[in-house]
């Protein structure tokens, strides 16, 4: 690599009082950020072109005869910048005031209220009276197709959705049509957004409630949401997603921003692919199998001594079935578990479909492989198998007659006879699927949503995920559970928090052991590749 | 400022006044050598102004506005694809060329169909969304159907203090049309429209590529038996 000659250069100005030094080049509403100040804005946004359409983030520079747009306007050296002088105020609540002459007073019933922009600065800067006596507009709704719903009397011309589509997507179904006051935001007459997997980012941008989600419509307020920041579940690109949850159920996801992975944006499919979480009919005990052959639920401390005794000693080797949704931590844990009692091998299904890239952002990809942890299953020695549905592939298991471990995957297609040769079957999952029914133990976990975990996304970039919702009955992260019983067949501690379950990868995995969970923080970090990391990882 | 024609001069009453060279044409046609400067300005120049007649003045720039409309022609073949080839090559790119393809669009169909915008988006490879959003800026692109004769009457401020309100009514009187809308006979639509660059003589109508001036509510028949 060129060694570094000249330093960037830099430009120093004041922004509101406070003395700082940008890159040259920088606009001001970036340097404004920089120091902490938001200048109010509707058209810019991070990660579209800016055309300074709306003029709300008009400020002050020294000097300069007229006000200038924050998100267009670069700094220059010397600049003194005043968000909040008067003639800065002045001019936004006019432009506030204009804003309002048609706007709906719907906030009531607006999807958007709560984390509304054009509420957030009217009641921060707006004026107290408008002078409108004139009946405002009314324009109605319109379906967009996909999930968008089109509120035209509350959009404010922004255009961040028309460049979304135009920029990042590179579909432009999206056009501003007629002019002045008929200015309204529409598709080619009835070609909508279906078919487009990007589209529901523009519900995200709208900075008003223009654009709203179908799935989403009226189902919560925004104040009532609680929002845990996670990964998306639902491929192995790993986007950074909320999970925003009321009552104990996921209401929506939405992108988290992360340039790394996702940028600003995620798709449809994952978005909207989330009522699996929220589903009921969990385990919420653990389930012994007693004398007679029934499972009857057991405390844990019974449940996993009695594990321990019918494990310890047991050298036979084992086979698992591992799914892809859980968690890095189970899934080493679960190899741990499995080396202790004599090594075996493992596989995992995965539902597969196809790619779809983001143009405007191509290393953001729906990926073929419809789960999250892939490739945390592989790198922990987990080979795959089965169809592109997830069915299949594990037949020679009916017969199996050592110890068999089933790890979250329902395994949904297989008979009645599945496990039942096992010397000992122990599943760990969250549903009663048929698939436990021969097992002699049944344990719950959580989903990635109940729990702290991280997975590794398609980079080999190890992610980490906040628990969202509360534990069905006494289910417990996968990792707990098959970190006490490792510590009831071996001779470690259990672990007692997801960092201690991450660092215990290490032992299994070097090049987990080069991660700390302290550097993982909110964006992740990169596994190095596996050089000289033992038989069992795929790429 | 010739003054009005005397009907001396007007040979047939129901054709379109002889034209005259146009002692204002500044253009050159130059890149286009084989469109006579009549294709370009409409026949009739300004010179002769009789107020029953029109005559073409502005309106000669707007040679799409014409009477003779082929909804179900194709746009870009033959002499149109050679004037659409011109038009790109004038631009840097696709986009800029845009409003004079859809010029010749309607030059031809007489409106912008949604369809029509499709053949333009295609043949220009810009997003069908694009181009209705700039088909729909403009107002001089019809994007329904039109009568064989548009009616442009000029409301705004010059003429509206000049009668112009009265002259709109009085078309949509005399041609039984509703505002905007096609009159049953397919011969007239009469609209409103903001100044048309004639201020000096109100009120001022635009029918397809002519322009009437000093239009008062009375010279209403007449003007409409000289189209018939
Ligand atoms: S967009 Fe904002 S201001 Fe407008 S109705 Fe919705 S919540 Fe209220
Ligand atoms: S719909 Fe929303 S994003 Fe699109 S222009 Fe209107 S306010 Fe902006
Ligand atoms: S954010 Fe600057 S003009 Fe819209
Ligand atoms: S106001 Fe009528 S032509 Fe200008």
């Amino acid at each position: 690599m060129a060694e570094e000659t000249t330093a960037i250069e830099t430009v120093t100005c004041t922004i509101d009082g406070m003395e700082m030094t940008v890159p040259k080049g920088t606009r001001i509403i970036d340097a404004a950020a920089m120091a902490g100040i938001d200048a109010p804005h509707y058209c810019y946004h991070p990660g579209l072109s800016s055309p300074a359409q709306c003029r709300m983030c008009l400020v002050e520079v020294e000097k300069v005869p007229k006000l200038v747009p924050a998100c267009t306007g670069q700094v220059a050296d010397g600049n003194v910048i005043r968000t909040q002088s008067e003639n800065a105020l002045k001019a936004r609540e006019g432009v506030l005031e204009f804003y309002m002459v048609n706007h709906p007073l719907d906030c009531p019933v607006c999807d958007q209220a709560g984390e509304c922009k054009l509420q957030d600065y009217i009641s921060a800067e707006g004026p107290a009276m408008g002078r409108l006596k004139e009946p405002k507009r009314v324009l109605g709704r319109d379906d967009f197709g996909g999930d968008v719903l089109f509120y035209a009397d509350r959009c404010v011309m922004c255009t961040r959705c028309v460049r979304f589509m135009r920029e990042v997507a590179q579909d432009e179904r999206l056009g501003v049509v007629q002019r002045g006051s008929r200015n309204v935001i529409d598709t080619f007459f009835d070609e909508g957004l279906d078919g487009n997997l990007w589209a529901d980012n523009i519900v995200d941008i709208c900075p008003v409630g223009a654009l709203v989600s179908k799935d989403f419509l009226h189902k919560a307020r925004a104040w009532d949401l609680d929002r845990t920041p996670s990964v998306c579940p639902n491929c192995t690109q790993g986007c950074n997603i909320r999970l925003e949850t009321r009552d104990n159920q996921v209401m929506r996801i939405k992108p988290r921003p992360n340039e790394e992975v996702n940028s600003h944006w995620m798709c449809d499919f994952g978005r909207l692919n989330y009522q699996w979480i929220n589903r009921g009919g969990r385990i919420e005990a653990p389930l012994v199998r007693d004398a007679s052959g029934r499972l009857s639920p057991v405390s844990w401390s019974e449940a996993l001594t009695k594990l321990a005794d019918a494990l310890r000693g047991s050298r036979a080797g084992a086979k698992a079935v591992v799914s892809p949704f859980m968690a890095n931590e189970d899934i080493g844990a679960l190899r741990r578990v499995m080396e202790q009692v004599g090594g075996g091998s493992g596989v995992f299904r995965v539902e597969t479909g196809e790619e779809v890239t983001l143009p405007g952002f191509p290393s953001l990809k729906l990926r073929t492989d419809r789960a999250a942890n892939v490739h945390g299953a592989e790198a922990f020695g987990f080979t795959r198998t089965g169809d592109a549905d997830g069915n299949g592939g594990i037949a020679d298991l009916s017969s199996f007659d050592g110890t068999l471990f089933v790890l979250g995957d329902e395994l949904a297609d297989v008979d009645a006879t599945f496990g039942a040769s096992a010397g000992l079957f122990v599943y760990v999952g969250h549903f009663l699927a048929p698939a436990a029914r021969n097992a002699h133990f049944v344990l719950p976990a959580t989903t990635f949503a109940e729990m702290e975990g991280t997975f590794t996304n398609v980079q080999r970039r190890v992610q980490r995920f906040w628990p969202a919702l509360q534990v069905p009955g006494m289910a417990r992260p996968a990792w707990q559970i098959l970190g006490v019983l490792l510590a009831g067949i071996g001779d470690e501690g259990a672990p007692g928090t997801a960092a201690d379950a991450f660092h215990a990868l290490g032992s299994v995995r070097p090049e987990f052991g080069t991660l700390q969970w302290a550097d993982l923080g909110a964006g992740g970090a990169l596994l190095p590749q596996p050089a000289a990391v033992g038989a069992g990882t795929q790429g | 400022m010739s003054g009005h024609a005397s009907a001396a001069e007007q040979t047939d009453p129901t054709s379109w006044p002889t034209a005259v060279a146009n002692p204002g044409y500044a253009g050159d046609t130059g890149e286009f050598p084989q469109l006579t400067e009549d294709d370009i300005r409409g026949l009739t120049y300004v010179g002769l102004r009789p107020r029953d007649g029109g005559h073409a003045s502005v309106a000669g720039t707007l040679p799409y506005q014409v009477a003779e409309k082929r909804p179900a022609d194709p746009i870009f073949v033959g002499e149109y694809e050679e004037r659409l080839v011109k038009v790109l090559s004038r631009y840097p790119d696709r986009q800029a060329a845009l409003l004079p393809a859809l010029h010749i669009a309607q030059e031809i169909r007489g409106h912008l169909s949604a369809e029509t915008m499709d053949e333009v988006a295609e043949r220009l490879q810009l997003p069908p969304a694009y181009v209705r959003g700039v088909a729909t800026f403009y107002t001089m692109y019809n994007l329904g159907q039109v009568g064989k004769y548009l009616i442009q009457v000029c409301t705004n401020i010059s003429c509206n203090l000049c009668g112009g309100d009265a002259v709109f009514e009085a078309f949509l009187d005399a041609t039984g049309a509703d505002a905007g809308a096609v009159s049953d006979n397919g011969l007239w639509t009469v609209m409103e429209v903001e100044c048309l660059g004639a201020c000096g003589f109100p009120t001022v109508v635009q029918i397809n590529d002519r322009f009437f001036e000093n239009v008062r509510p009375e010279d209403v028949p007449a003007i409409l038996a000289r189209l018939t």
